[in-house]
């Protein structure tokens, strides 16, 4: 029986067959990670690109990093202080959605890009006051539209970190590399 | 944590060396057994309820309980003073050498003894091993377990969801927990003392334990900093740390008879 397939196999027919086969658990296994990889889609194409280059600070709307645990998704009416005295805001198509959610007062409902892994307690503020910059997690943002997460937040990427920050003081560096700091 | 043996008597006495950094001191005289640290403590850290059933197999899950004890024969029974129980956060614990997989370390900033709750796989090894007991496994999902879900209205319901601390994480089936003397409390503290630029003030923060007693018998800070309130009252005459013969050289003093 066995060698019977494999006589079929050997044939020129056969060897087309397993190279569609191979080709096919490639392709969807490429797909696949591809799929991972992918920025979510957002209920507006919001571009960071011109809102940083327009020198909007990144804490501007995200004033949560600098106080606590969570840096936050602005709400409507920050979006709108500013865009309410825009002409581009009644032309722009991409914008509707955002003049709509205004006049019906319904939330928009924005896709978290960036999640903090399980079993782990993270908190902004320490880093901001630590001196770490936005873009040394989240990227340049003058560069990407839609928001998009170019680091995979593994522990090894936290742990580096804290390690060369901590450089020859022993004290920090026994405070950064404890379980208990982020594991709790 | 690093102790010198030549600084240990034979009872391994308690060397300033090897005091810690958070402590407790438990007044048993003024505690009535009332149960409020149980409960506060299972609000504030998402202890699971484990239903009738599984407690009937002694799966029960707390951080702290509160222990009786009775002297005497049956018609002289007299009840010694209560007695809770929580993680005594031992200087040299004997439920960390057995864990096989490091989930249980000693934290040396906090002088504490943690669990990772996610490189924890559930030998219970460290529960068998610890002398007061104070260990909980989890045995299900209680949380989202629907065999084990209140119904109402033919529906289920988990317990608390809606109540979950944000700062603690949720244990999963498999894991073991213990009490962490609030650390998420003792790190907020400490962020929050960061970011106006002092030290963490005596008193500023407490357990949720000690924070429910009605009757103040249960004080935690600093036992390093000689001026706090939790150091003096160790150190006052009666204060009894448990099973110190087995030099564990635990956290928690307990007050008696004073």
């Amino acid at each position: 029986m066995i060698k019977r397939i494999f006589d079929w196999l050997i044939q020129p027919l056969g060897l087309i067959a397993v190279g569609i086969g191979f080709l096919a658990v490639f392709s969807l296994a490429a797909y696949g990670i591809n799929s991972t990889q992918l920025a979510p889609t957002q209920p507006i194409e919001f571009p960071h690109d011109k809102h940083v280059n327009a020198s909007i600070q990144c804490l501007y709307c995200h004033p949560g990093a600098a106080k606590g645990p969570a840096a936050g998704i602005p709400a409507q009416s920050k979006c709108w202080g500013c865009h309410q005295q825009m002409e581009i805001t009644e032309t722009s198509e991409l914008l509707a959605p955002l003049k709509e959610a205004v006049e019906s007062n319904t939330p928009i409902k924005w896709v978290p890009v960036v999640m903090v892994p399980d079993f782990v307690q993270f908190n902004h503020r320490a880093h901001v006051a630590g001196g770490q910059n936005c873009e040394n997690c989240h990227g340049d943002m003058t560069k990407v539209t839609v928001a998009e997460n170019p680091q995979v937040f593994n522990m090894g990427f936290c742990l580096n970190c804290h390690i060369k920050s901590a450089g020859d003081d022993h004290e920090k560096l026994v405070k950064l590399t404890d379980c208990g700091t982020c594991h709790y | 944590m690093k102790t010198d043996l030549n600084m240990m008597g034979a009872k391994g006495a308690i060397v300033e060396e090897a005091e810690g950094k958070w402590g407790m001191v438990i007044d048993q005289d003024i505690c009535t057994g009332c149960q409020a640290c149980v409960a506060a403590c299972a609000m504030e850290n998402n202890i699971s309820f484990v239903g009738e059933e599984d407690a009937g197999y002694g799966r029960t899950q707390h951080w702290i309980r509160i222990e009786r004890f009775w002297e005497g024969e049956y018609p002289e029974v007299k009840m010694t003073p209560n007695q809770p129980m929580l993680c005594q956060q031992c200087g040299q614990a004997p439920c960390e050498p057995v864990c096989p997989v490091f989930a249980t370390p000693h934290s040396n900033a906090e002088q504490l003894n943690l669990q990772v709750y996610n490189r924890c796989v559930g030998t219970r090894y460290c529960a068998n091993n610890c002398p007061y007991q104070v260990r909980s496994f989890n045995w299900r999902d209680y949380h989202i377990d629907r065999f084990h879900a209140n119904k109402v209205d033919g529906k289920s319901v988990y317990s608390f969801h809606n109540q979950f601390n944000p700062d603690v994480t949720v244990r999963r089936r498999g894991v073991m927990e213990k009490c962490t003397f609030c650390i998420q409390r003792i790190h907020k503290a400490q962020d929050t003392a960061k970011s106006e630029g002092r030290e963490v003030v005596d008193g500023e923060f407490t357990t949720a334990c000690a924070q429910a007693c009605p009757a103040n018998a249960i004080t935690f800070g600093r036992v390093d900093d000689h001026e706090s309130l939790v150091s003096q009252l160790s150190h006052q005459k009666g204060g009894v740390k448990h099973l110190e013969e087995l030099n564990t050289l635990p956290r928690v003093t307990y007050l008696k008879g004073g």
